[in-house]
């Protein structure tokens, strides 16, 4: 049994970007699992919603990569990193659960695209995704380098990923809670 | 697309309501079965200098959805919740601090509709 800290949506969809809720309130997929395994849940905060707010546009990482984004997650990961902290030293294993795909809250796939800007117009497709994390999660490796603390084991939410399959997303949450 | 499924109704829950002790209330399962999506408030086991900034991250996000007219509704309670929220300007919403999973059903599903919606021709915010 360990600690997962997961994204805010993950327990709290309304925190998503408009025409992003895949249900109503809890992502029951992710919890399940982490409940029949018998793990804690921590919540992590939204990056997003109290930068940008709710009407926020869906966004690749350049784009939410600003000086003051960046400044506004390096807080967010100072209290996430204090929280991992206090879970690591009492010798409790931790994971990560992120959501993939997301510019902030990706763990292995994050979205990025150089050119995407200005006018809010490109058709719908998967160009962006690339291998990577997100904004959010890599300020969380530095706050937890500064403590001396290795980078926890991560999962992710896959529902934004293409072909997204509940049992692949089962499987690999369940790994990473294994080591 | 399929369309958006949010609620727009979201309760700050207590750490002991979700990750509960054996047979105790799970607040996210009934939160799950009604339709509210969870904030969840630090452990107590944390120590102040830890508990505090998280406080503060919960009860910014709850200003965001406050001044866009999301439901809210507090299960348990957290000391330092209500000086987080009053530093942001946000009451302390009505609250519960449940026995049972029927209670809290009950309570999260006689709660007004909220401000916000779908239905009342505004957007997600």
């Amino acid at each position: 049994m360990g600690v997962a800290f997961v994204a805010h949506c993950l327990l709290n969809q309304n925190s998503k970007v408009g025409d992003g809720a895949h249900c109503a309130g809890v992502y029951s997929p992710v919890v399940d699992v982490l409940r029949d395994k018998g793990w804690r849940i921590e919540q992590m905060p939204c990056p997003e919603l109290a930068f940008t707010g709710l009407n926020r546009f869906w966004a690749v990482k350049e784009q939410l990569d600003t000086a003051a984004y960046r400044r506004h997650c390096e807080r967010l990961a100072e209290a996430v990193a204090a929280a991992i902290s206090v879970r690591v030293k009492k010798g409790e294993d931790v994971v990560i659960v992120g959501v993939e795909g997301s510019p902030s809250m990706g763990v292995t796939i994050t979205s990025s695209d150089p050119l995407r800007g200005g006018r809010p117009e490109w058709p719908e497709g998967t160009a962006e995704h690339v291998s990577g994390e997100g904004i959010l999660v890599e300020e969380i490796r530095e706050a937890l380098a500064k403590r001396g603390i290795g980078f926890p084991r991560v999962a992710g939410e896959t529902h934004a990923i293409p072909g997204h399959d509940e049992a692949v997303q089962r499987a690999g949450l369940e790994s990473a809670l294994e080591g | 697309m399929k369309p958006d499924a949010r609620s727009f109704r979201i309760a700050l829950v207590a750490d002991r309501y979700v990750n509960p002790p054996p047979d105790g209330l799970d607040a996210v399962a009934v939160a799950a079965q009604t339709g509210w999506g969870v904030m969840q408030l630090p452990a107590d086991d944390y120590p102040p200098e830890v508990a505090e900034p998280l406080l503060a991250e919960v009860a910014e996000q709850a200003e965001e959805f406050w001044r866009h007219g999301y439901g809210f509704v507090l299960v348990g309670e957290r000391a330092g919740l209500a000086e987080a929220l009053a530093r942001v300007g946000v009451p302390v919403p009505d609250g519960i601090t449940p026995q049972t999973s029927a209670q809290l059903a009950g309570f999260l599903g006689g709660r007004p509709a909220p401000r916000a919606g779908w239905d009342t021709g505004q957007t997600a915010g």
